[in-house]
Formats: C-alpha cells, sequence, structure tokens
C-alpha cells in the first residue's frame, strides 16, 4: 500500500502546453496562483500513500511534467476530503485539480499505480447509466474479478457481514424512468467525452 | 416544515437505518420530507466526475431540475451526496458555459434547471431551522452520562462554496445536539479527519489506515460511541471495523451510531424503530447504560 518512497522524477522533456490544458480543466483556472507554502502537504490526510505530496504535484504541473504528473500515485490515492482546499491561502481547488488529472490520465491512457482505480470510475459510472442508481454489490464483483482469492475470500466475508444485517441489496433500485434518464445519461456522456 | 428529500443510494441499501431513524425523529420535530420523484445517483463525489465531470454535473442538474418543480429545499442526509449536488448546483448557476452544455442534455428529455434550489444537508437543518432547544423539549430518555465522539468527517462542513452552516476546522452542529439531547461529548483529536471514502473498495489498506485513527483516539477519549452525519464515514467506521481490528491486531469495539439514532434513542423511540439491530458493532453496552438511567 504505501507508495511513500519518493520514486525518482524523471527528466522528461516538458510540456509547455500541460499548463494551458489544465487551466482549462474545471476547477484548475487557479492553478498558477499556488505558492508553494506546502500547508496542503502538511494537512493531507493520505500523504503517507502517496508518491509525491500534493504540493510536488502542482509544482511538477507548473514544470510541465505532465508524464510524471499523470502517472503518480497521489492523483489516485487523493480522497476528495477538501482539508487542503479549505485550507489553501490561494483558493486552489486541489481536489479538483486531481480530479481533472485522473480523467486526463484515463483519455490519455496512462497506466494508474493501482490499476484498479481507473476500472473503479469506469464501472462505477457504467452501473449508473445502467440503473439510475448504484447497485454496491456489482461494483464489488465486478472490482474484484481479478484480484487474488485471499481478497476473494475476504470480501465474502464482508459480504456476509452485511448481509446479515440486511446492509446488502441484491437488487439493483431503479428508476421508472418518466423523466427520461437514459436519454440525459446518454446525451451527457456523449457531450462529455467529446470535450 | 417541508422539504424535497434527495435520499441518495446508500440510504436505499446499506444505510437505510439512518433514514429509519431520520423519518422516526422527524415526527417530533414537525420535519417532513418529501421523496424527489424517480431521483438518481448524484454522481458520488468523484467517482463519475474524474471519468466524465459533465456527465457527473448533468446527472446531479436532473435530480435539482425535478426538484425545483417541487418548490421546496433539497435535503439529503448523506454527505457525499450534499457535495455532489451543491457542487453541480454551483457551477450551475456560476459557469455559463457548463450550464449551456447541461441544458442541452437535460431540456431535450423535456426537464428544465432554472438554477433556483438551495441544497442543504439534515444536519443544517436540524440546526438551523429545528433548532436546538426544540430537540431538548422533546427528550424523554436520559442519555445522562453517555460519552459521544462527534465524527463531521470531511464533505458536511469542508468544501468551499457550499451552503455552509459549521465551521471547517471546528465544526460544532453534532457537538450541540448531543448536548442537546443530554449525552456528553467528549474530546479527541480526529473528528474532522477523513475516513479514506470509496478507498475502502480501491485501496483497502490505505482506507483501514485512515479509518483507525478516529477510531483508535475516540476508544483512548472513553467515548461509548461514536456518531456520524454520513453513510460512507459510518460503512468505514462500523461496517470495517472488524478488518481494521484483524488487520492490525487491536481490539476497538465501539459503537457507531447515525446522529439520527443518537437522537431517536433521547426521544424513547424503541432501538428496532431506529434500525440499531442493523448496525454491525453491536451497541448492546450502549443500549444497557441508557436503560440504566
Amino acid at each position: 500500500m504505501n507508495n511513500n518512497q519518493s520514486h525518482q522524477v524523471t527528466h522528461e522533456t516538458p510540456d509547455p502546453s500541460f499548463i494551458e490544458e489544465i487551466r482549462k480543466m474545471l476547477g484548475g483556472d487557479r492553478i498558477l496562483d499556488c505558492i508553494q507554502c506546502g500547508v496542503c502537504a502538511g494537512s493531507c490526510h493520505a500523504r503517507f500513500a502517496m508518491d509525491h505530496s500534493p504540493m510536488q504535484v502542482i509544482k511538477m504541473a507548473h514544470l510541465g511534467l505532465k508524464q510524471d504528473v499523470l502517472s503518480s500515485s497521489t492523483i489516485w490515492i487523493c480522497a476528495s476530503c477538501y482539508t487542503c482546499a479549505s485550507r489553501c491561502p490561494r483558493g486552489l481547488n486541489i481536489p479538483a485539480i486531481m480530479s481533472g488529472f485522473k480523467n486526463m490520465a484515463m483519455k490519455n491512457n496512462v497506466p494508474a499505480p493501482m490499476e484498479l482505480k481507473p476500472k473503479f470510475h469506469k464501472t462505477f459510472t457504467e452501473i449508473v447509466g445502467k440503473y439510475g442508481r448504484m447497485h454496491e454489490p456489482e461494483l464489488q464483483m465486478k472490482l474484484i474479478q481479478k484480484t487474488s482469492p485471499k481478497a476473494l475470500l475476504h470480501n465474502a466475508s464482508l459480504g456476509l457481514r452485511m448481509f446479515r444485517k440486511g446492509k446488502l441489496k441484491l437488487q439493483p433500485s431503479k428508476l421508472d424512468s418518466s423523466t427520461h434518464f437514459t436519454e440525459v445519461f446518454k446525451k451527457a456522456a456523449s457531450a462529455g467525452t467529446t470535450e | 416544515m417541508k422539504y424535497a428529500y434527495f435520499p441518495g443510494c446508500s440510504i436505499h441499501a446499506s444505510a437505510k437505518e439512518y433514514a429509519m431513524a431520520a423519518h422516526a425523529v422527524n415526527k417530533f420535530l414537525d420535519v417532513e420530507l418529501v421523496e424527489i420523484q424517480d431521483w438518481n445517483c448524484c454522481g458520488a463525489i468523484d467517482a463519475v466526475y474524474a471519468y466524465n465531470p459533465l456527465l457527473s454535473i448533468s446527472l446531479s442538474a436532473r435530480n435539482l431540475a425535478i426538484a425545483e418543480s417541487m418548490k421546496m429545499d433539497v435535503v439529503t442526509l448523506c454527505s457525499a451526496c450534499f457535495f455532489t449536488l451543491s457542487r453541480a448546483n454551483n457551477m450551475l448557476q456560476e459557469n455559463a458555459d457548463i450550464k449551456g452544455k447541461v441544458d442541452k442534455a437535460i431540456n431535450d428529455a423535456g426537464l428544465k434547471y432554472a438554477g433556483g434550489v438551495k441544497v442543504r444537508h439534515y444536519m443544517d437543518i436540524l440546526t438551523n431551522d429545528v433548532g436546538f432547544e426544540k430537540i431538548r423539549q422533546q427528550v424523554k430518555t436520559s442519555l445522562k452520562g453517555v460519552k459521544v465522539a462527534p465524527y463531521y468527517g470531511c464533505l458536511l462542513v469542508r468544501p468551499t462554496g457550499i451552503q455552509r452552516f459549521d465551521d471547517p476546522e471546528h465544526p460544532t452542529s453534532m457537538d450541540r445536539v448531543i448536548e442537546a439531547v443530554g449525552a456528553e461529548t467528549v474530546y479527541y483529536p480526529d473528528k474532522t479527519r477523513c475516513c479514506g471514502a470509496s478507498l475502502a473498495i480501491t485501496d483497502e489498506e490505505v482506507m483501514m489506515e485512515m479509518t483507525k485513527g478516529p477510531l483508535v483516539t475516540a476508544k483512548n477519549a472513553k467515548a461509548d460511541c461514536i456518531v456520524t452525519p454520513c453513510p460512507m464515514c459510518h460503512f468505514n467506521l462500523d461496517a470495517k471495523q472488524k478488518d481494521i481490528e484483524s488487520h492490525f491486531g487491536i481490539d476497538i469495539a465501539l459503537p457507531v451510531l447515525y446522529i439520527t439514532q443518537l437522537i431517536g434513542l433521547a426521544f424513547g423511540i424503541p432501538p428496532k424503530e431506529l434500525g440499531l439491530n442493523r448496525n454491525v458493532v453491536s451497541p448492546g453496552n450502549l443500549l444497557q447504560k441508557v436503560k440504566l438511567n
């Protein structure tokens, strides 16, 4: 789990268009306002599991190190807790920037250090598209297929615990589509991918 | 007081007891939650957003559009839904480009969102519309001596730009509810730390390290239970507690209640009606302590 052995920043050729790409992303317009104060790095509750701190990732972005940013574990470990954003003296929306990087990494097929991550976002979105609502057991099942028997057993134990307490809903909750959910989903999904 | 109620996916599955308890206490507080018809998933923080931001905002917009015709504030029990719907609402109100694109997606389905809906969390309703005095007046069972660790987590109080009703660094709304129902709050340093949220699914060990923090410090502060206003936090603190115990070789056994379940106990509502039999970590010792009062 701990990816905190700071991996060497590669000597990739800086991409000067990266910063403009970020500034066009939702929530990315203020990225150049960062003063590298380190409040985000010191506040981050998940820093122990990241290769670079959020502050370092932002500096790497300033330098145009696109591949290093998009392949860092930091962008995938960020849990959107907003501690950094609520403390940032320069008003950067750091979790939104991290989400934007995840989006860019997925679009550019940059492999994530944790292979489940991109799959989580894709599968979650597909299940919502199918039923209109999340169906947790299906998400778990789809994400577990590739992992070890030990993980399977571990999940079965959690599943049983949830089932005994009536917390595992086997049937998905569906919409009656009276207000055309599928139409909205399809239109927005294709408008969003062609961005 | 009537509100357009957005349950969210967890409330219909793993977190049903949160809503059962909310509906039970609402009767004492003149609060009525009218479910938004045919609501869909809000987009779940960054689960959909990281994959396709415009889709995530449109999913929230569909809910807001349906709710707008109800002419009431939108209320949700879930901190994650509260955040996700609020973020979309802000963007739709402030970003004309996004608004235009989202309108295109929802207009063809016969929906329109003018942008006039207020998104609020249930804790905001208790704090500002109901008030602590009204809660105090309904107490029938003494919770004297019950020590409670309020766990605010992240998205109830933290993000900027949402309908803020509490301090992001030192929130007090749950503390005040706990005091209003006659229980004691304990100090512990982790009340606004992050539980790791959906890392439970993708990076379980990271989540366990994060959730261990508040569980251990609340236990060390001699709390009888933790209370939370969020289904995601509840899942990690309660349903995953056994895994955390065995992973780190520690003993916690700390019941985790939804804030509505604690209020319900003080109002004298039977534990079963509050869904307390659905909590994974048994609240047995806590119920015993309440009974002895």
